[in-house]
């Protein structure tokens, strides 16, 4: 069973919004979202510009995914979770480089652009978003 | 006024089985409607939802059509994720009420079995956006463990509030000939089972099903025409959807589009959720059971636990909920689960239900989602 | 011809992935005793990343320092010998990462563990001519090393990267020197659809890191320089002695070596492994002082450059993880898990 996302054209369509967050906002009522759109799926307004959310969210909550999907199997478990950004945007992402215990809501977290799966040997990598706790600076 | 009736209903135990193909189901699920036969079958619905991926087989409508031996009568495929089987019945219900037809078979059918063990833990997650939530790995059953321990967190609840939800199940599947799992379970056992998604246990879950159900809607004016032991009334149908990804809605534990859809169906026959006895609700996830039966107003938010625990969903009390088990211990064959659920619900009206039998139930309800309540469809079913 | 003017490192970024294993482990699963262990422990890159996420985090930390505008990068080149794909830029996807303006020159480079000091090498050329205005220079790595092979003690994941342009005001360090040293030197090589490479084990040494290290820095002697005017010398560092032994060779002290020294904390990053010194003593550093810098590649080269830190250090050092926070950033995993992380568990 091929993910979409290893379709070359899948791939390559929407990599602006996964390496990047770069969201479509409503400039009526300022909802996101992930594809390029023309209508407010919120509001219905047509007042619709692209955006970049902020390199850094606040943990809101978290799971781990212990029965992965397909082409997930080798990365089982692996760290899911909400995160909200400043504006309030909600965004689901993978969470990376921390242990499920280490996460507390409320936490900040910062982007990064990560390996998110690969078509077997031959296939596409599918690189996008994740976040990850802050590196602790002195 | 057009009424709509069932006039007859078929389903298979939910089961791995293995040697049968989605022809060979449908074609035994529809052989089981011995009582309506001879066929005059204006249109047909096949409810399925993954079909396609597992089976590499599509356009259903023409391929059932023709393995029923009714090739020149109109059919469709229905797909609406795990609500395939109560949006086929819905279709139904408004073809009748159109006029446009008077008879209408309603098949739902699912071969979960040729999934692997990944591939059943992907199909679920199609509902959900794929460009924003599958591709990442993510799977519906992680959204749902974050939905249950917001929960939790938010009615500073213990986890078994949630997790007998799939005890009362097993033990009403027990009784049912035609569930998948016929054992009976303890909290213990659930709370113990491993975890797929902290805090969601396996238990808690479904798991891979085939299965296939049908039934014959008419018209009154066919009702005359055809042969038929017993006839139930479809009273009421209804849909609603909400914002894709729950953690988006307003409130991720207010499933609005249930609401919504269960109050339409409950006012085209007038009536009031009281006078529902008998309820099929969609608890592919424990926390959905719980969800579900707050936001139509059953129970106090937060309180469907509490309200399990004194028995009010149980025999005896105010509405038995899936007397049959339920998707989690009858079985959850995708698509054809919102066909069982109305097959099950005829048989409960028709006194036909065994020893899973709820008596004095003038209605039934139903309640099925696609995604997490992303779609929703409610049926009211009369005793006639 | 080898000396330059008017061209600076205005941003460096170093990345080093969080899982360490020490040596140690490894030596418990083969057998090695405590003191034939070339170094203490080595970072490991988890399962989500690769040289591609490498070199875009430390490329990110590098424009971050820099702090200009990325669609003015002109070009990004990506040195290592773990690309991704075998075919299919490792470059553009740093460079979409980055959000780098698509008026770009890249490509990937490969010279084994001096891919990373070669792109430092075009982009320099490339800022000298006028060609661009800002290029990205990154050497990443995610290296392989055979299971109980020698190199599977050093074999480590990093990157560094480098934001090169002309000089002014902010420059972290000019560059004033860029070189080079080749020969055919067979000392290690990866065939194609080869999963590890091969070494010649001994001959690694004195004919090739030592050979071409040397040579190349005796350029930068005949061209009129002394080797006591170096307040630093970055040298590849593929274990933990071959930096010192080199440096003594030359007559140049240990302790203008140890700065940048991270190899026994983290391994050979490989492509990474030079730039990680230099990073690592640009985090350090007081304006005025000079640094030397001989990377080392097998097959076989050294890129040798002269640096003179600049007042802009000062400020930009702290715009970023300093290579230091980024050693002490770990989690120790055990062999099995390591398998795992390298995706060395085959069906």
């Amino acid at each position: 069973m091929l993910h979409a996302i290893f379709r070359p054209p899948v791939n390559w369509r929407h990599r602006r919004f996964r390496y990047g967050l770069v969201v479509w906002r409503c400039l009526n009522c300022g909802a996101v979202h992930q594809y390029a759109t023309r209508i407010c799926r919120r509001c219905r307004s047509n007042r619709v510009a692209e955006d970049r959310l902020p390199d850094r969210a606040r943990l809101v909550t978290l799971t781990v995914v212990k029965n992965p999907p397909v082409s997930f199997e080798k990365q089982a478990p692996y760290i899911v979770g909400l995160v909200e950004f400043e504006d309030g945007t909600k965004m689901l992402t993978g969470i990376t480089d921390c242990e499920p215990e280490e996460l507390k809501p409320g936490m900040e977290l910062e982007r990064v652009v990560r390996k998110i799966a690969e078509d077997g040997e031959s296939g596409l990598i599918v690189y996008g978003y994740k976040f990850r706790p802050v590196i602790k600076r002195r | 006024m057009r009424r709509v009736y069932a006039a007859g209903v078929g389903l298979l135990k939910v089961d791995e089985r293995w040697e049968q193909s989605i022809d060979s189901m449908v074609t035994q699920v529809v052989d089981g409607l011995t009582e309506v036969r001879p066929w005059k079958i204006d249109s047909i619905y096949v409810a399925n939802a993954v079909g396609e991926v597992l089976q590499s087989q599509a356009n259903l409508g023409a391929i059932v059509a023709e393995d029923l031996g009714l090739v020149g009568v109109p059919a469709v495929r229905v797909e609406a994720g795990g609500a395939s089987g109560a949006a086929a019945l819905l279709a139904g219900y408004q073809a009748i009420l159109s006029g446009l037809a008077d008879t209408v078979l309603v098949i739902g059918v699912e071969k979960l079995s040729d999934a692997t063990p990944e591939e059943a833990v992907f199909l679920p997650t199609l509902s959900e956006r794929y460009d924003y939530v599958g591709f990442q790995g993510v799977t519906e059953a992680a959204i749902a463990a974050m939905m249950y321990r917001m929960y939790l967190e938010r009615y500073e609840l213990p986890q078994e509030m949630v997790a007998q939800f799939p005890v009362l199940m097993h033990e009403h599947a027990s009784k049912a000939p035609h569930a998948q799992y016929q054992f009976k379970t303890t909290l213990e056992n659930v709370l113990s089972s491993p975890i797929v998604s902290p805090p969601l246990r396996r238990l808690e879950t479904t798991a891979p099903a085939d299965g296939a159900a049908a039934i014959l809607l008419c018209s009154s004016d066919a009702l005359s025409t055809i042969q038929h032991e017993q006839v139930v009334e479809l009273a009421g149908a209804a849909s609603s959807t909400d914002v894709v990804f729950p953690m988006e809605r307003e409130d991720p534990l207010k499933l609005n589009a249930a609401a919504r859809a269960y109050y339409e169906a409950l006012a085209r026959p007038g009536i009031s959720r009281d006078d529902v006895k008998v309820l099929e609700i969609h608890d592919s996830y424990s926390i959905l059971a719980s969800l579900i039966l707050e936001s139509i107003g059953y129970s106090e938010l937060g309180a469907s636990g509490l309200d399990v625990k004194k028995g009010i969903y149980d025999y005896g009390g105010k509405v038995v909920i899936n007397s049959f088990g339920g998707l989690k211990a009858r079985g959850h064959p995708l698509g054809a689960t919102g066909v069982y659920q109305a097959v099950e619900i005829f048989l409960q009206l028709t006194g036909r239900a065994g020893a899973c039998q709820v008596d004095g139930a003038r209605y039934g309800a139903m309640v099925s989602l696609s995604g997490l309540g992303s779609s929703a469809y409610a049926l009211i079913m009369k005793e006639r | 011809m080898s000396k330059l003017s008017g061209i600076s490192i205005l941003g460096y970024g170093a990345y080093i992935p969080m899982f360490r294993i020490k040596a140690a482990e490894i030596s418990r699963v083969w057998g090695l005793s405590e003191s034939e262990l070339p170094v203490v422990e080595k970072s490991v890159n988890s399962l989500d990343e690769d040289t591609a996420t490498i070199a875009a985090e430390a490329a990110s930390y590098a424009v971050a320092r820099a702090g200009i505008d990325p669609s003015k990068i002109g070009a990004v080149y990506v040195g290592s010998e773990s690309h991704p794909y075998a075919v299919k830029p490792t470059g553009t996807i740093v460079a979409e990462v980055l959000g780098v303006n698509s008026r770009l020159l890249s490509a990937d480079l490969e010279f084994a563990c001096k891919a990373g000091t070669e792109a430092m090498e075009l982009v320099t050329g490339l800022v000298a001519s006028g060609m661009i205005e800002y290029g990205l220079a990154i050497g990443a790595d995610t290296a392989q090393g055979k299971p109980r092979d020698a190199l599977e003690y050093t074999a480590a994941s990093g990157g560094v990267a480098v934001v090169i342009g002309r000089s002014g005001e902010g420059a972290i360090a000019d560059l004033e020197y860029a070189s080079s040293y080749v020969t055919d030197t067979p000392d290690f090589w990866r065939r194609g659809h080869e999963r590890y490479p091969m070494h010649g084990s001994r001959f690694t040494g004195a004919p090739a890191y030592f050979h071409h290290i040397i040579s190349a820095v005796r350029m930068v002697q005949e061209d009129g320089y002394s080797l006591e005017e170096f307040d630093y010398a970055v040298f590849h560092q593929p274990n933990s002695k071959f930096p010192f032994a080199v440096a003594k060779m030359l007559g140049i002290p240990a302790k203008k070596v140890e700065p940048g020294v991270v190899v026994n904390v983290i391994g050979n990053t490989y492509a990474a492994s030079s730039m990680m010194g230099l990073a690592k003593v640009l985090d350090q550093a007081k304006p005025g002082e000079k640094i030397l810098m001989a990377s080392y590649g097998s097959g076989a080269g050294s890129d040798v450059f002269i640096f003179r830190v600049k007042e802009g250090v000062l400020a930009k050092r702290n715009r970023a993880p300093l290579v230091s926070e980024l050693i002490e950033r770990k989690r120790y995993i055990d062999y099995a898990l390591y398998l795992k992380a390298r995706g060395k568990i085959r069906e």
